[in-house]
């Protein structure tokens, strides 16, 4: 786990400002949209094995020569073990999230945002419930952790900054499909309730992080080097493309009988197709961080 | 060193040194993280090429990044050599 650095986010998350007007206004509607998540969702006995769990344009087999050797058959039932892989990595990203709020709620440099922590760590926790109570329901398990956490640039001025860039990645992106299958009618009612409350609350999360990064990168700016700067956003870069290849997972293929599953999942991400797919997941997080001026340009290379 | 490899080591070895031409020879007590050979972007097609080769599927609630710091940790944990 990353330790806060004492001085940067202390003398820029400061009270008076438009941060501080965002982050009252957060607070307020995380406190009127108040919900009880363990009495809210139905939960029925099984979902129909044989219908469409994830949106079929979503997956990341859409449009690559693997995924068009698939019956529909294979495919849908692809989707349903795809999903909970996708719930699965939000369960993991979760956790992430709520250890670095958690280790920072309450020091100096975040006393600005901690009531704000306070929601995000109540809410986060209810989505992990809710996302893992499904993995379990309907898939006897939550997919382990793949992802490890060495090799971050050592740049200890920029910790706070990689960390809240991340988390935002993580929400952009897991949000992109959320808001689209809360609303596909394919979908059985229970995977479009999960995805549509999650979009909800997440829009304020995301709100959020989207201010907190770009203040943070302000003040890199003026502290680092060229050099760093651009060593933040390669890693940045490698991060996005990351997040999206995790979606390709053998485990998955094993699960959903199909045969030889890491050379299907090298077939996928060798795919001309692919790239546009990580593109388009991704559009959202790279026009916010070009605009930003935090990254340069919105080319994700592998 | 290369003779008495375990099955499948091989490709372990060919990964790590298409990760890094500009390295001749990877010495099987270099440290792989700190050297940045291995890193945590990327570490997971690593991880698959590990399965791959050993037809062990390895969760990350039973490993460390410790069981990945040489060449020499990697073959002790996972080829069992
Ligand atoms: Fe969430
Ligand atoms: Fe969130």
């Amino acid at each position: 786990m990353t330790t806060t650095d004492p001085t940067p986010a202390g003398g820029l998350l400061v009270g008076g400002t438009r941060f501080e007007e965002v982050l009252g206004r957060l607070v307020g509607m995380s406190e009127r949209d108040y919900y009880n998540p363990y009495r809210l969702f139905v939960w029925p006995d099984a979902l129909d094995e044989d219908g469409w769990w994830m949106t079929p344009e979503l997956m990341v087999e859409h449009g690559t020569a693997a995924g068009a050797e698939l019956t529909e058959e294979q495919l849908r039932r692809l989707s349903k073990w795809e999903s909970i892989n996708f719930y699965s990595l939000n369960v993991h990203g979760i956790r992430e999230l709520l250890t670095e709020i958690v280790a920072r709620i309450h020091t100096d440099a975040f006393r600005v945002p901690s009531e704000y922590f306070h929601h995000i760590i109540g809410e986060e926790n209810e989505h992990m419930w809710f996302f893992a109570t499904f993995c379990h329901r309907y898939g006897g398990k939550v997919y382990p952790q793949r992802s490890f956490g060495f090799g971050t640039p050592a740049i200890p001025e920029a910790d706070n900054f990689l960390v809240f860039a991340r988390l935002l990645i993580f929400e952009e992106l897991v949000d992109v499909f959320n808001q689209r299958m809360g609303d596909d009618e394919r979908l059985h009612p229970t995977i479009r309730q999960v995805n549509k409350v999650h979009h909800q609350d997440e829009s304020r999360h995301i709100a959020f992080g989207r201010q907190i990064v770009e203040i943070l990168h302000a003040d890199l700016r003026a502290r680092l080097s060229v050099a760093q700067l651009g060593e933040l956003e390669t890693y940045l870069k490698r991060y996005l493309r990351q997040s999206v290849d995790v979606l390709v997972d053998p485990a998955v293929y094993r699960d959903a009988g199909l045969p030889d599953p890491y050379g299907l999942r090298r077939r996928v991400l060798a795919d001309p197709a692919y790239p546009a797919y990580v593109r388009r997941v991704l559009r959202r997080s790279t026009s916010f961080l070009v605009n930003a001026g935090i990254l340069g340009d919105d080319r994700i290379v592998p | 060193m290369t003779t008495q490899s375990p099955p499948g080591f091989h490709l372990v070895l060919d990964y790590l040194r298409a990760k890094r031409p500009d390295l001749p020879v990877i010495d099987p007590e270099l440290d792989l993280i700190e050297n940045r050979i291995l890193d945590s972007l990327g570490f997971i097609d690593f991880l698959y090429l590990l399965e791959e080769s050993t037809g062990t599927e390895i969760t990350l609630d039973s490993v460390s990044a410790e069981d990945f710091r040489t060449l020499n940790r990697i073959k002790a944990r996972f080829f069992g050599a």
